[in-house]
């Protein structure tokens, strides 16, 4: 059997592709910008679609009306602008800290992607509200606390006596972090019984579960989505404008603002975001299998954050919505 | 039992018509009132809160709290108002929760029956990656089984373990149903390597964490999953058709993909599931009124996880189209 043109080669994440006006379309990946011509990016687009399938290159290249030889020349050119990769380049094995400096190159493009919600521009801009602002806070609250749910299980799966240390001290310092946005809500109006007694939309929920079974299965890829949300985090520059023009747009009060600021300022000081680098020191090798595995936790969590935004806009958007969210009682409704 | 804390479902709806005529709407169901009856609960309205007694209320609204006691009764009768100090502490049977379930399922679907991607799909509106993408969602979703499922029999109560451990056996490969359809477009390494969506993830480990920690909440919840797919009744069963029909039409390539979709139809439908709930539910001893809410918050929240599944199918293949959805390598990023 003839073997399928996914098995010969790969194709490169795209994170973003932009139309350039009558000139084609540049595709952003996460090293580099590849600009493509509108007939270039028509057999870009074919033959990425057709990777995956159960074609071998002959029969693709006779859907794509072509011979293999021009097919094969297609490729090499799609493989040497970066866009595809031959499947047998993948290395077998690399070492931990070679896994973190790999992170480290693509972390700013999967962040890019998970905060490409159009939610984001659109509380920037006016066109949000009071009412989603603190919806996503209530929802923060949520995924704070339920820290709990996650961070001590990926202590007990921890084999390792020096990772298990590391992840009980990240715990420790972290598991009562959701009082800062206790605290900010409790600033915007909400009473306390009313948020700790709400249950989370059905996606933050699904965070901590998918935390959950990442800590279940692989210490490593646990350890991947902890520093992927930490890198949330890190920037002052980036999020100190976002609060500070929605307390502008949606008049909150500053003691609204203040504990989320203090938040991030003390997991700033703690340098959480060195711990997936510390824990991977640990690591000498890590078979090829395994690290694409870990590698696709932490961009699984980028979707999640991405959906996680969707759901919040959707939700709290809706004024009938009840906000915060009560469990429900078969006596009261 | 007292009868004097009136509170008005928190879902239930007043809408007010012409001529002192007001309606509420609750769980599909809708009361009229008019004339002096209609006046008086509009007066009432502020105070049904639950918190405030028929005594407290008619002194406010200079009432007499006899006509206030008739009209509470009367309207607590049809469902949409409750008396928070009515708990006398006894239980319900399996068989009683069971009319409850049917009751709540059937108004907690049907925002999933309303979702705008069932009619994307039948006007031939939705996009190769919204179509495949449900196919394999689909995929994931049932082979989600032999997580969840697997789950609910290690931790089975003893009442519930005989129907849990049955309900494995015969499900945990109807996953294979699906997937053979998909290999009419996808290698099958391929699709077993494939990662679900973010929502599909967050339902199957909804399940999951379900069948952890409550039996027979976990099935209560499967039950409503349940309720959407093999009916057997000839209504039910022509809606899905045409919807397969609209499916073929538009979207050819998706030919072998529905034949799997049917055969897994048949083959639940085959195991007779119908009355399995009803069983479980009389096999049970009867249940605190905390229990029952318990179970039904986790009913509620597999609608809305549901809800999600489906949105996410119809949002993200929207925004990112790319399917299959190949898990990452230490080149793809």
């Amino acid at each position: 059997m003839a073997t399928t043109l996914g098995q010969e080669f790969g194709v490169r994440r795209v994170y973003d592709a932009t139309p350039k006006k009558g000139v084609g379309v540049s595709l952003r990946l996460s090293d580099r910008e590849v600009e493509l011509g509108p007939r270039e990016f028509d057999l870009y687009e074919k033959v990425a679609e057709r990777v995956p399938g159960i074609r071998s290159q002959k029969e693709v290249a006779a859907e794509l009306g072509m011979d293999e030889a021009r097919l094969g020349r297609l490729l090499a050119a799609l493989q040497s602008a970066g866009l595809v990769y031959r499947a047998d380049a993948v290395p077998a094995t690399l070492s931990g800290v070679e896994l973190h400096t790999l992170f480290n190159k693509v972390l700013p493009s999967w962040l890019d992607e998970a905060f490409s919600h159009p939610f984001w521009e659109r509380m920037t801009s006016g066109r949000g509200s009071r009412r989603m602002y603190s919806g996503w806070l209530i929802e923060l609250y949520h995924y704070t606390r339920n820290a709990n749910r996650h961070m001590p299980l990926s202590c007990a799966h921890a084999h390792e006596k020096a990772i298990k240390n590391m992840r009980a001290k990240h715990y420790a310092e972290e598991w009562n972090h959701y009082h800062y946005f206790l605290k900010a809500l409790k600033a915007l109006g909400f009473s306390e019984d009313s948020v700790t007694k709400s249950v989370p939309l059905p996606m933050s929920l699904a965070l901590s579960n998918f935390m959950r079974q990442a800590a279940r299965d692989d210490i490593l890829a646990y350890s991947i989505c902890s520093a992927v949300l930490e890198g949330t985090t890190v920037d002052r520059g980036a999020y100190n404008p976002y609060y500070e023009t929605c307390a502008k747009l949606y008049d909150l009060p500053p003691e609204s603002i203040a504990p989320i600021y203090a938040h991030l300022d003390l997991d700033v000081q703690y340098q959480h975001s060195d711990l997936f680098l510390d824990i991977l020191s640990k690591v000498d090798s890590i078979p090829a299998a395994r690290a694409g595995r870990i590698l696709d936790y932490g961009h699984q969590l980028i979707e999640h954050i991405w959906l996680w935004t969707d759901s919040i806009e959707k939700y709290y958007d809706a004024e009938s919505n009840p906000m915060p969210r009560p469990a429900f009682s078969k006596l009261l409704d | 039992m007292q009868m004097q804390l009136p509170v008005l479902k928190r879902t239930a709806k007043v809408v007010h018509g012409k001529n002192d005529k007001l309606a509420i709407q609750y769980m599909g169901q809708e009361v009229t009132l008019e004339g002096a009856a209609a006046k008086l609960f509009d007066k009432m309205l502020p105070y049904l809160d639950g918190n405030t007694g028929i005594g407290g209320i008619a002194e406010r609204i200079s009432e007499s709290p006899k006509r206030l006691q008739s009209l509470t009764q009367q309207l607590g009768q049809t469902g949409v108002l409750a008396f928070k100090d009515s708990d006398s502490g006894e239980r319900i049977t399996g068989e009683q929760f069971y009319e409850i379930h049917r009751t709540y399922v059937n108004s907690w679907l049907q925002p999933i029956y309303d979702h705008p991607f069932w009619e994307k799909v039948v006007t031939g509106k939705a996009t190769r990656g919204q179509v495949l993408g449900f196919a394999f969602e689909k995929y994931h979703y049932i082979e989600g089984a032999f997580e969840h499922m697997a789950i609910a029999a290690a931790n089975a109560t003893p009442e519930m373990m005989p129907h849990l451990a049955r309900h494995f056996i015969e499900e945990y490969n109807h996953g294979d149903i699906y997937r053979k359809g998909l290999q009419s477009l996808f290698p099958n390494d391929l699709i077993l390597r494939a990662q679900p969506l973010p929502s599909t993830r967050a339902l199957v480990n909804f399940l999951s964490e379900s069948a952890a920690r409550n039996s027979f909440g976990y099935y209560a919840g499967n039950e409503l999953l349940q309720m959407t797919e093999n009916t057997g009744e000839e209504k039910d069963n022509d809606s899905i058709n045409d919807f397969y029909d609209a499916m073929r039409k538009h979207y050819p390539y998706t030919d072998k993909v529905i034949d799997a979709f049917i055969a897994h139809t048949n083959a639940d439908q085959k195991l007779g599931h119908e009355n399995v709930f009803l069983e479980m539910c009389q096999s049970i001893p009867p249940l605190t009124r905390a229990e029952v809410d318990d179970a039904l918050n986790i009913v509620r929240s597999m609608a809305e996880h549901l809800y999600l599944f489906m949105d996410g199918i119809d949002t993200f293949y929207a925004r990112f189209p790319t399917i299959p959805r190949a898990p990452c390598d230490l080149l793809s990023e």
